[in-house]
């Protein structure tokens, strides 16, 4: 649920309204003697019900200090199977690019990815969800005070009696947002839902291309995305213990596998 | 709970069956009264009384300002000594026993400056209280503090073993305890939150609190429910001689006092009022996302009290604050506490004092959102219910005994979302959760010899988790297993403590004092917040089957020494404290709003231990204290750091404050504190990687890094003219950027790099404050 971290950024945001008002807050850049750690495995993989074929890219962590150059991860041995008997190996067609060759993601099936690699074994399972459509987009304009803020707002089905899990991802005049917007039906099962794609500080503009891809996810994938904000930085106020986003891969490994049926709508912004 | 509750009543026969035979001794008679201020009625607690002829002979007045001393017949001259006012003397014949009632009046400036030799001002050695600090709100008020907002909990953080995290973190850390691990009372009234503003402000009022007291080690056995202290706050009477205003005018907020006699030297009030108006500053300013936000905090005490007869007094008072803060209609958020408390002084003989008190306790907070058609209210509440009964029972010079029961019934109201028709949220009610809590406790005072001083006693307490509500076990991964449901009254779970407390003093000489004590502390209801400033959102909830009460013991070990006549006060105290059953949460915890919040949580072990030197000047035109802190604490959780023991986010090695106040004529007085501790423990990243483009941060170990470290000087000027005076302070006053937050982003001027940006607060915060009395 979005709604307590959208308060608390509300709160925090009207108590820095009044400190930056008094002139009594103020920021700077900070060296922090960090700790190195060694070199730790991470694994982003996504499989859709969209044609083939699906990619599984394999990097690295670097140190802090070091530039945002993240070394592949090549010569690994990986394996994509389903429940239904399938089983593809994939290739390396770049350094740390692997890519599928027969599979195909079906709605309802559970997906197996195995990654070998450094004397490692790393598995995590996901099952696809049946799609859901999108049946419209609008966009949203809030005015508060001088500033706009348009967003989007999507608009779809939800199905009664099941959990389900959506992922919500924008890409805007071809590139992909980093912002994730999560959906649940933990507070309305069934029926029509409007889901808002609002960030904080961020607005749409007139004339901007806007892809609004609808994932419909698994729970751990779900919990995946749900743990990914206090890692990135953004969003919330400072967790007291923040921690590694929970993967679904063994062994420790970061990242995660996605099963995903995938659904998509374009709007281009009045 | 049947076999402590005959063996209590068993101590209790035994005490009184002793007691009898003293009593029956036709030589000693009992002389009692109160002491109070002859200006305005105030009762003082914790004078010394005196006794000319028997030397070795004393006694403390207790909470509501009673004392009551037996001793053989005879004539005696008895005294009342009180610091910072005019000692005063009766003689008295002793053929019966006598009533004597103390009016102490205040000592001006020259009289501070003479020492009368024979004052009995020792009494910091000779007592058996280790781990106290008492604060008399008259003393905090030359200390300077942001935004010239008097503060007594910001004042006690600057005394040993009690830290602050920073600017906007009300928590107080006590002993390496968390903050949810204080109990503080507003005239015996639980206050669930005591912070305004996350965390920038107290909620009480200084100019509504009379006296405030810490216990940080030695709990004595009448206060349970907590680890870590006791706060315990009273609010000002009233002046039951003469009507009074009294006020200040502040940089963000003003107050104002009104008290008076209702019925002369009977009857009394006190209200007290503060408001921020900050706010109204937004409104001049033309952008309307800022005139149209809302963002204030109020505060009101009030209180009467009525002497019915002889030996009876009746007080009433109240607490409501409030937290306000919004957004056009957009976003609307307020928060605060309410706290209600009848009491029942009464004297049953000379010698036991009876104290009964109804409470009631709240704190809730509602939110409202308004956007894109939706209209959403999200409401939250902890309720208590409060019976308690305290007897104080004056045996005789050596003997006293402490007894009484507590009644708390809680409700908690974890989440409610209720949602218009139109909304595209559904309405979602978390269920209620019930508790009762009850205890017992007895404590014996004992001076055997007048170099020995024994209190021991013992708390027995219970936890009821009370239906009607369904209760649900869990697998490790915090799938449910099982649900149990329970109808209304029945009880789902009940655990059962005996909390032991023992301490000794060891009077080596007049000046100095060996002391030791063990305490065991529970707890039952547990705050859950996981992130680094105080939040209203934050959420309490009980022991269930699943979170056991939480328990620490706690053993410690003090040498107290005065010098110079008792004008200097030496303290070095150590303490080990282990605790069971701390709580943590699990990566990606899902705290709010959700039914099965018991399965985020993780059960572990802490351990706490320090050493914590004071030393203040008492008396003269300059007076103050230095205090310093060596301390750990750490905690140890199966699936954290790979089980082994971390520093616990308040974990900071060196504390140090120094105060110090110089009263340079009845004029002027300045002052100045300087703080310095060891930064926070905190989870910093160790490495970076990249998911769909974006740079995560890469977590090793929790706690493994430090804030930086923080230090501060504020300086102080108050200018005293007729009634009135003018309060000057500087925040901060060398500038220094202390470290609220620190956070890891891309660099904005170069995307290939990460950087660290560290936010600080408030750098040099001048603030001018006007205070009057009519």
């Amino acid at each position: 649920m979005k709604i307590i971290p959208f308060i608390k950024n509300k709160i925090t945001l009207c108590v820095f309204v009044l400190m930056s008002l008094l002139n009594i807050s103020c920021e700077k850049v900070v060296s922090i003697d960090l700790n190195s750690s060694s070199p730790h495995i991470v694994i982003e993989a996504t499989i859709s019900d969209q044609a083939g074929p699906y990619i599984v890219q394999l990097s690295q962590t670097v140190n802090f200090g070091q530039t945002n150059t993240f070394p592949p991860v090549s010569g690994a041995k990986i394996i994509l199977s389903d429940n239904a008997g399938n089983l593809d190996s994939l290739i390396e067609t770049l350094p740390g690019n692997y890519k599928t060759s027969t599979i195909q993601g079906v709605p309802g099936r559970t997906y197996t990815l195995t990654v070998n690699t450094g004397g490692n074994k790393y598995v995590a399972v996901s099952t696809m969800p049946p799609p859901v459509n999108i049946d419209s987009l609008s966009v949203q304009v809030e005015t508060f005070g001088r500033n706009q803020t348009k967003y989007i707002n999507v608009n779809f089905r939800d199905s009664a009696n099941v959990k389900n899990y959506y992922r919500f991802v924008e890409v805007r005049n071809g590139i992909v947002q980093k912002f994730t917007f999560l959906y649940d039906d933990r507070l309305q099962d069934g029926g029509s839902i409007t889901s808002s794609l609002f960030a904080d500080e961020d607005t749409l503009n007139t004339g901007d291309n806007v892809l609004v891809l609808l994932q419909c996810i698994d729970k751990n994938v779900y919990n995946y995305f749900r743990t990914i904000r206090q890692a990135s930085g953004n969003g919330g106020p400072q967790a007291a213990s923040p921690a590694n986003p929970i993967s679904n891969f063994s062994n420790d490994a970061l990242g995660y596998f996605n099963a995903c049926a995938v659904r998509s709508k374009l709007i281009v912004i009045p | 709970m049947f076999r402590y509750l005959i063996l209590f009543l068993f101590i209790a026969a035994d005490t009184f069956a002793g007691s009898e035979i003293t009593n029956n001794n036709p030589n000693k008679y009992t002389v009692n009264g109160f002491v109070t201020d002859s200006q305005t009625g105030e009762e003082l607690v914790g004078a010394v009384i005196t006794v000319k002829e028997l030397t070795q002979i004393g006694t403390v007045t207790n909470a509501y300002g009673f004392f009551s001393l037996t001793i053989p017949e005879g004539s005696y001259t008895i005294t009342a000594h009180f610091t910072g006012y005019q000692s005063l003397s009766f003689n008295i014949n002793l053929k019966q026993n006598v009533k004597q009632n103390f009016n102490l009046v205040e000592k001006s400036l020259e009289q501070k400056e003479i020492i009368v030799t024979g004052e009995k001002r020792n009494d910091n050695v000779t007592n058996t209280q280790m781990g106290t600090d008492k604060l008399d709100v008259k003393e905090i008020q030359n200390i300077p503090v942001l935004f010239g907002e008097k503060d007594i909990l910001k004042t006690m953080q600057l005394h040993p073993g009690i830290k602050s995290a920073g600017e906007g973190n009300g928590g107080v850390y006590v002993r390496g305890g968390g903050s949810d691990q204080n109990l503080i009372l507003l005239d015996e009234a639980t206050v669930y939150s005591a912070s305004h503003f996350l965390g920038f402000f107290s909620v009480f009022n200084s100019d509504a609190i009379r006296d405030i007291t810490i216990y940080k080690g030695t709990m004595p056995a009448e206060y349970g429910g907590r680890l870590s202290s006791v706060l315990d706050i009273k609010m000002k009477e009233g002046n039951d001689k003469q009507f009074g205003v009294n006020g200040g005018i502040g940089l963000i907020a003003s107050r104002l006092t009104v008290e008076g006699p209702i019925i002369d030297d009977k009857a009394s009030f006190s209200i007290s009022g503060r408001r921020t108006y900050a706010d109204l500053f937004l409104k001049l300013s033309k952008d309307s996302s800022i005139n149209q936000s809302r963002l204030y905090f109020y505060d009101l005490n009030t209180k009467v009290n009525y002497q019915v007869g002889e030996n009876d007094r009746i007080y009433l008072s109240g607490y409501f604050g409030s937290d306000v803060l919004g957004l056009g209609n957009l976003v609307g958020v307020n928060w605060g506490n309410a706290t209600g408390t009848l009491r029942w002084n009464h004297l049953f003989s000379e010698k036991m004092f009876s104290n009964t008190s109804l409470i009631y306790s709240k704190y809730d907070y509602n939110i409202n959102l308004n956007f894109s058609g939706n209209n959403i209210t999200i409401y939250s509440r902890i309720q208590d219910f409060n019976l308690k009964e305290d007897l104080h029972y004056f045996i005789d010079d050596e003997n006293g005994i402490k007894f009484g029961l507590n009644s708390v019934y809680h409700t908690i109201i974890p989440g409610t979302v209720t949602a218009t028709n139109n909304s595209q949220t559904n309405s979602l009610i978390l269920k209620n959760k019930y508790s009762w809590e009850n205890s017992l406790y007895i404590s014996h005072e004992y001076r055997p010899t007048p170099i020995v001083n024994i209190e021991y006693g013992v708390r027995f307490s219970s936890f009821s988790v009370v239906g009607p509500g369904t209760f649900y076990t869990y697998d490790d991964l915090g799938n449910r297993l099982d649900s149990l449901p329970y109808s209304s009254g029945k009880f789902a779970k009940t655990y059962f403590n005996v909390e032991p407390r023992v301490s000794l003093t060891y009077v080596l000489n007049e000046e100095s004092s060996l002391k030791t004590s063990f305490v065991r502390s529970t707890q039952n209801l547990h705050l859950l917040s996981n992130s680094t400033s105080s939040n209203p959102t934050d959420m309490w909830i009980p022991s269930s089957n699943n979170v056991q009460p939480e328990i620490a013991d706690q053993i410690s070990l003090g040498y107290y020494r005065n010098f110079d006549d008792n004008t200097y006060e030496f303290s070095a105290e150590t303490y080990f404290k282990a605790l069971q059953h701390q709580i943590d949460y699990k990566n990606g915890a899902q705290l709010n709003f959700n039914e099965d919040v018991e399965s985020q949580l993780l059960y572990g072990a802490g351990r706490a231990y320090g050493i914590e030197l004071f030393l203040k000047k008492k008396y003269g035109r300059f007076n103050g204290w230095i205090g310093y802190t060596l301390s750990r604490v750490e905690l140890k959780f199966d699936g954290v750091n790979n089980g082994n023991y971390y520093p616990a986010r308040q974990d900071m090695t060196h504390d140090i404050s120094i105060v110090g106040i110089y009263q340079l004529s009845e004029k002027w007085t300045f002052s100045a504190t300087w703080v310095y501790n060891t930064g926070n423990a905190v989870t910093f990243p160790s490495g970076k990687y990249d998911i769909t483009g974006q740079v995560l941060n890469y977590y090793t170990e929790r706690n493994a890094y430090r804030m930086p470290a923080y230090h501060r000087l504020d300086l102080g000027a108050t200018w005293q003219f007729e009634k009135s005076s003018l309060n000057f302070s500087l925040y901060n006053a060398y500038g220094r950027e202390n470290a609220y937050s620190i956070r890891f982003q891309q660099d904005p001027n170069d995307p290939t790099r990460t950087q660290a940006v560290q936010t600080s607060l408030f750098r040099f915060v001048p603030s001018v404050t006007y205070n009057f009395r009519f």
